[in-house]
């Protein structure tokens, strides 16, 4: 009679790899869950309009007074290094930016040094974005040539920020911009560049930035003109530097930033509402005006709870990894 | 000197003309040139670019010196020499650097090119990449003549009146491109999430103080959570005060991270020097000193 054969043993290594196998396969899983959470974390809140309270920090307080100290209808220069890949950021702290200097009637000059995208990406906003805006409230829309103009893309920051700290003059001498005849024009006979003749007559220069193209930027014109800088969570801490030593005048770090501006936009710093409350209090600061009742609230508003959310559920993958390995290593030493 | 000529004007295009012949003859002169020639002539355009620079940087610089104002000595007349020529050497650097894009779409067209009409592996993603290109330069500048030079220009500014080709290149630029960047580094989320699971463990005791001090500065930035905290020590004045979340967190950020970021640029700074005086003199071994 034939005894039944022993089913073939598996080796040490077989073992081992199935091991693996299933390792590999639970964290497929549970990566999966985390990612399905993401997802829903990501895009719940955006469907919902939450208040969640906010206090401006001392760095976008000083943005924002910096901001609005700037005279009404004069000429800023703006370095936007930004596009979509971090709209969530820099395109809510370019909207709040804009929208306040248009309320304060002034003239942007804007180029990029970072990303020949750039400067299309900024003037999509304005005339897609802002101008409907405006246009819908009843309010003048920003003109290309008369309001704004665009210096376009120059790929050699370092050269290019010395000249202009040099000579701005001659630093864009033979920049051509199409005026409201539709001819290319000198760009210095534009009404926004018109009356600047060197960096020091700027009252102001705004860099929005994904990347760290902030230091060329402060490394020349630093001291020679007022800078404030609207960066990304990601860039935050490389700017704070600068920030700390004074070498920047205001700052606005990721979404937070930009909901600490829109919260300013609407309730000013230390300044009495509509009702006769002060909406932002901050302790020996002048009173600064806000622009209550208007568009003020944009991304950072929409955003600010989701960051809340993606947080929470960062901080909770961190906890529930560490208990995972604890748990593991209970198993092992038993 | 005024290099500015009127738009449309025939000496504009004979000056970008004879510009561009001469770029080509210096081009030409360079590379048939011995390999022994060539060195010295890079060698001292780098040194005197470089000292320009390095002049403006370190020469007095002239008080309150307007464009019309004449220098009242010889110190002042090389400071606004300078300045001028700084002005210049910036234009000339940025149509230098200007060319590396020429250079990397040659580049680009050169290498997929080749694999399209050899039909190598993943011939058909070169074949994506080229059309794409070709679309959106064909439609950019397209858009740009019709929005800026076309005879309805001015209508073209209010995108109700938009023709196809101003649609075309929307969506080319701002519906295609743009969500495609848009969405490659929302992924970076996913990765963040899953490296926060998977490899942020409380290891060590560094491992325990970076996690805390991350927790903190990630929980400052949630507006809710910070109020409800801060409520907790709001009184003002009061050593208790000191432990608000955002007072906690401006403490990590001023004491610890800015000082490290400080070091640590302070550091890559003096290395910069260190190389850009090597590359200034001449000294590195590769390029063209090699």
């Amino acid at each position: 009679m034939d005894t039944p054969q022993d089913p073939t043993p598996i080796s040490a290594e077989e073992v081992q790899l199935l091991e693996v196998k299933r390792i590999e396969k639970q964290a497929h899983r549970t990566r999966m869950i985390l990612f399905g959470l993401l997802i829903l974390a990501s895009s719940l809140p955006l469907f919902l309009t939450l208040n969640v309270p906010n206090k401006p920090t001392q760095a976008t307080v000083d943005l924002y007074s910096t901001i609005m100290a700037v005279p009404d209808g004069s000429t800023i220069l703006l370095q936007t290094d930004w596009t979509t890949s971090t709209r969530g950021e820099s395109g809510g702290e370019f909207e709040g930016l804009m929208r306040v200097l248009m309320r304060k009637n002034c003239k942007v000059a804007l180029y990029s040094m970072s990303d020949a995208q750039a400067p299309k990406v900024a003037m999509d906003e304005i005339v897609l974005t802002l101008n409907p805006e405006r246009k819908l409230k009843g309010e003048r829309e920003y003109k290309a040539w008369d309001d704004y103009i665009s210096l376009g893309f120059f790929p050699n920051a370092e050269g290019e920020t010395a000249s202009m700290a040099a000579n701005l003059r001659s630093a864009w001498n033979g920049k051509k911009y199409i005026n409201d005849s539709g001819e290319p024009e000198d760009v210095f006979q534009s009404p926004v560049l018109s009356k600047v003749q060197s960096i020091t007559s700027v009252p102001l220069v705004v860099i929005i930035t994904a990347t760290s193209s902030f230091n060329v930027l402060i490394e020349r014109l630093s001291g020679k003109v007022p800078i404030v800088a609207l960066v990304t969570g990601v860039m935050g801490p490389e700017t704070n530097v600068y920030y700390s030593s004074k070498q920047i005048q205001g700052l606005a770090t990721g979404m937070k930033g930009v909901y600490d501006l829109e919260t300013m936009m609407e309730d000013g710093i230390n300044s009495p509402g509509p009702n006769g409350k002060v909406g932002f209090q901050w302790e020996n600061h002048p009173p600064v005006k806000g622009f209550p009742g208007e568009t003020n609230y944009g991304r950072g508003k929409l955003y600010f709870p989701t960051l809340h959310i993606d947080m929470a559920l960062l901080i909770l993958a961190v906890i529930f990894g560490n208990v995972g390995m604890f748990m593991a290593k209970k198993r092992g030493n038993r | 000197m005024n290099f500015s000529y009127p738009s449309g004007s025939s000496t504009l295009y004979l000056a970008l003309a004879v510009t561009v012949i001469f770029g080509f003859l210096i081009m030409f002169g360079m590379m048939s040139m011995p390999a022994r020639w060539r060195r010295p002539v890079v060698v001292t355009c780098t040194f005197i670019s470089g000292l320009i620079y390095v002049a403006y940087y370190l020469w007095p610089k002239p008080q309150s010196f307007g464009p019309r104002d004449i220098p009242l000595n010889w110190s002042e007349w090389v400071g606004s020499q300078l300045a001028d020529t700084i002005g210049v050497a910036g234009t000339i650097s940025t149509a230098l650097t200007t060319f590396l894009l020429g250079l990397g779409i040659y580049s680009l067209v050169r290498i997929h090119g080749r694999k399209l009409i050899r039909m190598q592996k993943d011939w058909a993603f070169s074949l994506v990449l080229l059309i794409s290109m070709l679309a959106i330069v064909i439609f950019g500048y397209w858009s740009y003549y019709q929005t800026k030079f076309g005879p309805d220009a001015s209508k073209l500014q209010d995108a109700a009146n938009w023709t196809w080709v101003n649609y075309t290149n929307d969506f080319l630029f701002d519906g295609l491109l743009q969500q495609m960047e848009g969405a490659m580094f929302s992924v970076i989320a996913f990765y963040i999430l899953s490296a926060a699971y998977r490899a942020f463990r409380i290891r060590s005791v560094e491992a325990t103080i970076l996690l805390a001090s991350a927790l903190i500065m990630m929980l400052s930035l949630m507006g809710a959570v910070e109020f409800l905290w801060n409520s907790k020590f709001d009184h003002s004045g009061a050593f208790v005060a000191n432990f608000q979340l955002t007072e906690i967190a401006r403490w990590i950020r001023d004491t610890f991270q800015t000082p490290g970021i400080r070091a640590l640029e302070f550091g890559i700074g003096l290395g910069a020097l260190a190389m850009g005086l090597r590359l200034w003199l001449s000294l590195e071994k590769g390029g063209v000193s090699a």
